[in-house]
């Protein structure tokens, strides 16, 4: 028992390691730095103060382009779960060379770098782009669409990137759900619309909220995407933070900032988990 | 009531014939049991008939009319699964009450459905635990409620007791067999456990290899089976080659076998079968005593003690091997020579199928 024990211990180390040294020493040194005084020579002073947080909380700006963060991240969680659902239920339904194909397609978008991807979503979007050129021979519209640097491009930029974060876990959940309960109510007298609405979609629901909970994390956290898709005009919470961090070089500013976001979206995970809590506990097996 | 004719089922899944014929009928308020191993088509047929899976050919009728372009929702079929099958997300009374709910009725009386079915099952108080919350033999009560609350014309039950340990395999079948006979619901219940098939039914198809071997009831598949494969899938057996088998009679032959010659019931397929087979059910068997005649004499190979019996095997001079039930107390050596008596009322020729 105790040499069980100590094997636990020393199997689990690196990993405690590993989170020591990459989370939790950095997230200490962020909060540190938040509560500096600002610098005038140098990105930090060598005081302590709250005047951060007063700012922050106190400027309409900062409100601002957390609420755009918010936003985005909600819209792309939500468009992402839409489009996710059916391919994960398609995804679900093969084997064989079948499955095979549609795991390689929908790892697709993970597969590209994420500047060559962003690279081509401007050169796709670009006002004299394929995107347009290829509306304008069909007729439907008239002049060329400005796309790029709009914020509905690097929502549809973040839903393609991070739908595989959503067709993963909600293909399994369905996976899960053994087929004789859909024939269960099928004998009952359950429509496919039916048996979908009670059967099929609570019980993928833990499917559901860990792809929900990934790709709005992912999403509230985007730099690279809103950077270069969404343009200098506005600015979402991470640009504002990098900004800040490697452009004015106020450090605890952006310290500041930083511990804003991420206390925003543990907020929204916590209140979305609780209040999906009874459902949860319910299809849990 | 319903009455339900299979007819010609045939089904074929890439290379492999799943079902090859299959021709069944159920009387209305009939148990019919599906008996076979594993692979022989049993659990198809139920899938055919719940609608769950669509057969290349045949028809099943249910009433006369044909109903396989009907959804398997809009059969009106109940349907226990082996696993339950239960809504892991549902109350107990969610899951028994979902079919009505789907019906649109109303809530009292779903409710009242639900209580009296529970009470029929005697699941009464469990109506808010989850499935998981309550044992595999109330999971299995469940099912069936589920299933009976909706006063289906045909229960379709596939091996439900196959999830259950013993003692509770033998109380859920006769609450299955009383609430079915209660309710004159017409039943087909697939099995590969032949007391189980013997004890509820009132018909017994033995499949093999996706076609019905014999349909009948179960008194005459155990005592007039038409061939081995039959004998031997519904209880212990011993089938001995015939030496000669000609016809005495309309229903009877004369057959030569162990160095006896006995006149026998058999199959009518017998009569006119190129070589005959004898099936001696160890109850036909008796070892002789000093007083009797006995119609094989042979040597004890074998002598084990079951406490309320001794088994015994004893090889005949032609090589067949005749096993057999003797009192707990009778001499029975293992080398010596011994005799046995036939209750030839008890036996009974069948023609040598090839396997």
């Amino acid at each position: 028992m105790r040499r069980a024990a100590r094997l636990q211990l020393l199997l689990g180390l690196p990993a405690v390691a590993l989170i020591f040294v990459f989370m939790i020493l950095p997230i200490t040194n962020m909060v540190e730095m938040s509560f500096r005084t600002p610098g005038v020579t140098e990105p930090f002073g060598n005081d302590y103060t709250l005047m951060h947080y007063g700012r922050v909380l106190g400027d309409p700006y900062y409100w601002g382009a957390l609420g755009r963060s918010l936003l985005v991240a909600t819209t792309v969680t939500v468009l992402c779960l839409i489009v996710s659902y059916p391919v994960a239920w398609h995804l679900s339904k093969a084997d064989g060379l079948k499955m095979v194909i549609l795991y390689a397609l929908i790892a697709s978008p993970l597969m590209t770098g994420v500047l060559v991807r962003n690279f081509g979503w401007m050169i796709i979007a670009a006002l004299n782009g394929p995107l347009n050129q290829s509306l304008l021979g069909l007729g439907l519209i008239d002049r060329p669409l400005r796309l790029l640097f709009t914020q509905g491009l690097v929502v549809l930029a973040l839903v393609h990137v991070f739908m595989p974060f959503m067709v993963l876990p909600i293909n399994n959940a369905i996976r899960n759900i053994s087929p004789s309960l859909v024939e269960a109510a099928a004998s009952m007298g359950a429509s496919r619309s039916a048996t979908f609405r009670d059967i099929v979609l609570p019980l993928s629901f833990p499917g559901i909220q860990a792809g929900v909970t990934l790709v709005f994390v992912l999403a509230i956290a985007a730099y690279v995407t809103p950077a270069l898709l969404g343009g200098q005009m506005v600015t979402y919470m991470p640009t504002q933070i990098i900004a800040e961090l490697t452009g004015t070089f106020r450090w605890p500013l952006g310290s500041t900032l930083a511990i804003g976001l991420s206390l925003t979206t543990l907020l929204v995970v916590a209140v979305f988990t609780l209040a999906t809590w009874r459902l949860l506990d319910r299809v849990r097996a | 009531m319903a009455t339900v004719e299979v007819k010609n089922l045939r089904k074929q899944y890439r290379n492999v014939v799943a079902l090859d014929g299959v021709s069944l009928e159920a009387r209305a308020g009939q148990m019919v049991t599906l008996l076979g191993p594993s692979g022989c088509g049993k659990s198809t047929t139920l899938r055919c008939l719940a609608g769950f899976l669509e057969p290349d050919g045949g028809d099943v009728r249910i009433d006369g009319e044909s109903i396989l372009s009907i959804p398997s929702n809009r059969r009106g079929f109940g349907v226990v699964f082996q696993n339950y099958a239960l809504f892991p997300h549902m109350t107990v009374a969610e899951n028994v009450g979902y079919g009505l709910k789907l019906r649109k009725c109303a809530k009292s009386e779903i409710h009242a459905r639900v209580v009296e079915v529970l009470r029929l099952v005697r699941l009464t108080g469990l109506e808010d635990r989850l499935p998981r919350e309550i044992s595999g033999g109330q999971q299995q009560r469940v099912a069936l409620a589920r299933a009976l609350v909706l006063k289906p014309r045909l229960l379709l039950l596939d091996e439900p007791l196959a999830n259950l340990d013993a003692r509770l395999r033998d109380e859920v079948r006769w609450l299955v067999r009383d609430l079915q006979q209660q309710s004159g619901i017409t039943a087909f219940y697939v099995t590969h456990d032949q007391s189980e098939a013997m004890a509820i039914s009132d018909m017994v198809a033995v499949m093999k290899a996706g076609r019905v071997a014999q349909f009948a009831s179960p008194r005459e598949i155990y005592q007039r089976p038409a061939e081995r494969y039959v004998a031997n899938f519904t209880g212990e057996a011993n089938i001995l080659t015939c030496r000669t088998a000609v016809p005495a009679g309309e229903t009877r032959m004369r057959v030569g076998v162990g160095g006896a010659d006995l006149e026998v019931d058999c199959a009518p397929a017998a009569r006119t079968a190129g070589d005959v087979e004898l099936l001696l059910r160890p109850e036909a068997l008796r070892l002789a005593g000093p007083d009797d005649t006995a119609a094989f004499r042979g040597i004890v190979t074998k002598c084990a003690f079951l406490g309320a019996s001794q088994h015994c095997e004893i090889e005949l001079p032609d090589g067949n091997i005749l096993k057999l039930a003797a009192p707990p107390n009778a001499r029975v050596v293992p080398g010596e020579s011994a005799g046995v008596v036939i209750d030839c009322t008890h036996a009974w020729a069948m023609p040598k199928v090839p396997a």
